[in-house]
């Protein structure tokens, strides 16, 4: 079978980088210039005007930093979301973030050429759903702006805090 | 000195629970431990988030882990789960997995006790009769259901086990429109559609009200108490006694033992990390089939070299799993008239409806043969999990306007059914429980290393019923038809490994799941079923864990 790590392996630029529980935990928010990458790529996915609501409306990119650095996200994940992130930035020499909308379409559709860019678009793209789509508790779906487009709603009852108050 | 209890019963899921529930209620005091957290009925919620897409309700896997082992052309090749991700963990809060069930239940058929007189062996498969008949689980059969509470209605069927009570304690769950046209599709290919027994309220019973149709059962636990989950069912009056203390965040890391009796229990606290031990008369394993085996392993010591009850080699062997599959179709708008497909879009009511009629193949394959059950439902109605099924188009990631239009499209313009089947997993030398003595857990415990295999008959069996189930798909007017088995276990759905008998050398508990070799040492759970039948376990283990109890009770061993 194909595994996680074999998946993240395989996409890694750099091997996996087996960080302790105890370094990672001190980190809470994404670098900047890698927070400003991955927001520029979530607009691109969900632009405005659409069926759907836009990234920026739905609070796509605020809710990934929240979750990549929640103790219940998957380490390996997250640093392999950051690693997708620096190579965009190196690959189009810090550019991408001056990139209209056509130049960021090619550039995306590049890097889903390469099995990191496919695995990696398609986790931040897991990460946006679970943004437009999980409880506004959470910080995403911006007044239930994502179920409402698409007709439905959460379960009842609803969280009345984060990850069953861990 | 007088033990502090009576019984220690390691694990509060199903089997955990209803051993607790009829030893407190026969007045002994008793001391459940759980290694998770309590959730509160009143503290569930519907957060897709957190009990569907991360480990709340069950252990981090890089700190607690399983190895898998899977031949993959031609040789065993080991996966450690916090590399593959796919955890062998099921539910550890108070109640276990039972809070996160369906609920949909069914007895197994007498045949099942006796699948090698009925059916014969089959090569490369170690099947062998129950050491008990259906006959004598029946009344715990019947006393599950009713403590449970399952609703259903009885319905004659050639392949529904007997009962002994006239009908269900109370009516079905309200059921979506569709079970109109499965029912006139069903007799119009001559299938007898059956309303599935669900351990789910549909009246409120004393504490417990009845169910409010969330549209998010499965996976979650429930708000109003209407699911019957050992926590709910039994958990809750065994505390009511007064004599079932609830250790949490407990977890049990060996047994201590003389050769012939278990002395104590060694408890880990998981939030401090301080150990303790505990004693008692006896000692009631109900982890879950491969934890149970891994905690008799990990206790080895200079009595039992091999292990605890392991005299016989048999702890951890032929582990077994549900066979089968799942499948599916599509309801369109475009392809309905209105007024019916906006009552399939009606939220949060049961198909309920389930299939026994290829559950015994009267002529295949020259002969008598088992086959298996069939449960329909519609696509779980989780929202993120949806909606990222819709992200690829011809193996290329939508985004854009084209993600949001087949995403919308997918929520508003089609209504998903699915089914299920259920088969035997026959047990086989290829798959068991060993300890991985390379690895240790957190708490220092070899891990679990799980040999995989599937006989091929299984999927044979599987394939059989699965183009049967499309025809009904089929006449149902349903399109995008589909199959999809493998041989892949259910890791929720895991038996065997203690397997029980009448000959010590071969089996690991006697007919009352009590070891052979150590006389206060009981297994609870599924690890005593050389065979699964082909249902669900969830009743069978509760019924057996009621008769479990009942022969503690009787055995004096309390006294």
């Amino acid at each position: 079978m194909t595994t996680r790590r074999t998946f993240l392996s395989a996409s890694a630029v750099g091997g996996l980088s087996l960080v302790s529980a105890k370094e990672e935990s001190r980190q809470r928010e994404l670098p900047q210039e890698l927070y400003n990458i991955l927001q520029k790529v979530q607009n691109h996915l969900f632009p405005k005007g659409t069926l759907l609501p836009s990234a920026s409306l739905f609070g796509a990119t605020d809710f990934l930093q929240e979750t990549l650095y929640h103790s219940s996200y998957d380490r390996d994940i997250r640093n392999f979301v950051l690693r997708g992130a620096k190579e965009l930035r190196d690959t189009h020499k810090g550019e991408l973030l001056n990139y209209n909308e056509e130049q960021m379409e090619k550039a995306l559709r590049n890097f889903e050429e390469t099995k990191m860019g496919s695995n990696w678009l398609s986790r931040v793209m897991i990460l946006s759903i679970e943004a437009l789509l999980s409880d506004p508790i959470y910080g995403g779906n911006f007044q239930e702006l994502g179920w409402k487009a698409l007709e439905t709603t959460g379960g009842s009852p609803r969280p009345t805090s984060r990850y069953v108050a861990l | 000195m007088r033990d502090k209890y009576d019984a220690i019963i390691v694990g509060s899921g199903a089997s955990g629970g209803a051993v607790a529930y009829q030893l407190c209620k026969a007045g002994y005091r008793v001391a459940l431990l759980e290694k998770g957290r309590l959730i509160r009925r009143e503290e569930f919620s519907k957060d897709e988030l957190a009990y569907c897409r991360r480990d709340i309700v069950t252990p981090n896997l890089f700190d607690e882990y399983h190895t898998i082992e899977e031949k993959i052309d031609g040789a065993w090749v080991e996966t450690p789960t916090f590399e593959s991700g796919w955890s062998f963990w099921n539910g550890n809060i108070v109640g276990g997995s039972s809070n996160l069930m369906s609920g949909m239940l069914h007895r197994m058929h007498p045949d099942d006790f006796r699948l090698k007189t009925v059916y014969g062996e089959i090569e490369g498969a170690n099947i062998e009769d129950w050491a008990i008949s259906y006959e004598e689980l029946e009344p715990y059969y019947t006393l599950a259901e009713e403590l449970v509470g399952i609703s259903g209605k009885a319905q004659p069927h050639p392949y529904k086990a007997p009962r002994s009570t006239k009908d269900f304690p109370q009516a079905p769950t309200q059921e979506s429109a569709i079970t109109k046209l499965f029912d006139r599709s069903c007799k119009a290919l001559g299938v007898t559609p059956l309303i599935t027994p669900r351990a789910v309220l549909s009246q409120d019973r004393g504490e417990r009200l009845a169910c409010y149709y969330s549209n998010f059962c499965g996976s979650y636990g429930c708000s109003s108490g209407a699911k019957g989950s050992s926590r709910e069912a039994f958990i809750a009056p065994a505390l009511a006694t007064g004599n079932l203390t609830l250790l949490t965040n407990s977890h049990v890391t060996k047994l201590h033992s003389t050769q012939k009796e278990v002395t104590e229990v060694e408890v880990v606290n998981t939030l401090t990390l301080a150990s303790q031990k505990l004693s008692a008369k006896i000692f009631v394993l109900a982890l879950q089939a491969h934890e149970s085996s891994r905690l008799l392993l990990n206790s080895a010591n200079k009595f039992h070299p091999q292990g605890l009850s392991n005299s016989s080699g048999e702890v951890g062997k032929n582990l077994i799993f549900s066979a089968g599959g799942a499948g599916g179709g599509t309801f369109y708008r475009k392809s309905m008239k209105k007024k019916d497909f906006e009552a399939l879009m009606q939220r949060g009511l049961f198909v309920n409806r389930s299939l026994l009629d290829w559950y015994i193949q009267k002529n295949w394959l020259g002969g008598k043969k088992k086959g298996g059950l069939v449960e329909f439902m519609f696509e779980h109605q989780n929202n993120i999990s949806r909606a990222i099924s819709t992200r690829y188009s011809n193996s290329r990631l939508l985004w854009g306007k084209e993600l949001a239009q087949a995403m919308h499209s997918s929520f508003t313009q089609s209504k998903k059914i699915r089914f299920e089947i259920f088969n035997d997993w026959l047990p086989t030398d290829d798959c068991f429980l060993s300890l991985d003595t390379k690895r240790k857990d957190k708490y220092g415990m070899s891990v679990g290393k799980l040999r995989i295999h599937g006989h091929p008959h299984d999927m044979s069996v599987a394939k059989r019923i699965a183009k049967e189930c499309e025809k009904v798909l089929q006449e149902m007017g349903a399109e995008d038809i589909y199959s999809s088995l493998s041989s892949t276990p259910p890791q929720n759905l895991i038996a065997g490994g203690c397997r029980f008998g009448d000959d010590p050398k071969r089996a690991v508990l006697n007919k009352n799941c009590q070891s052979f070799d150590i006389a206060n040492l009981f297994v609870a759970d599924a690890s005593f079923m050389p065979t699964g039948g082909s249902t669900p376990y969830t009743w069978t283990i509760y019924a057996n864990a009621l008769r479990v109890g009942d022969i503690i009770i009787k055995s004096k061993k309390l006294s």
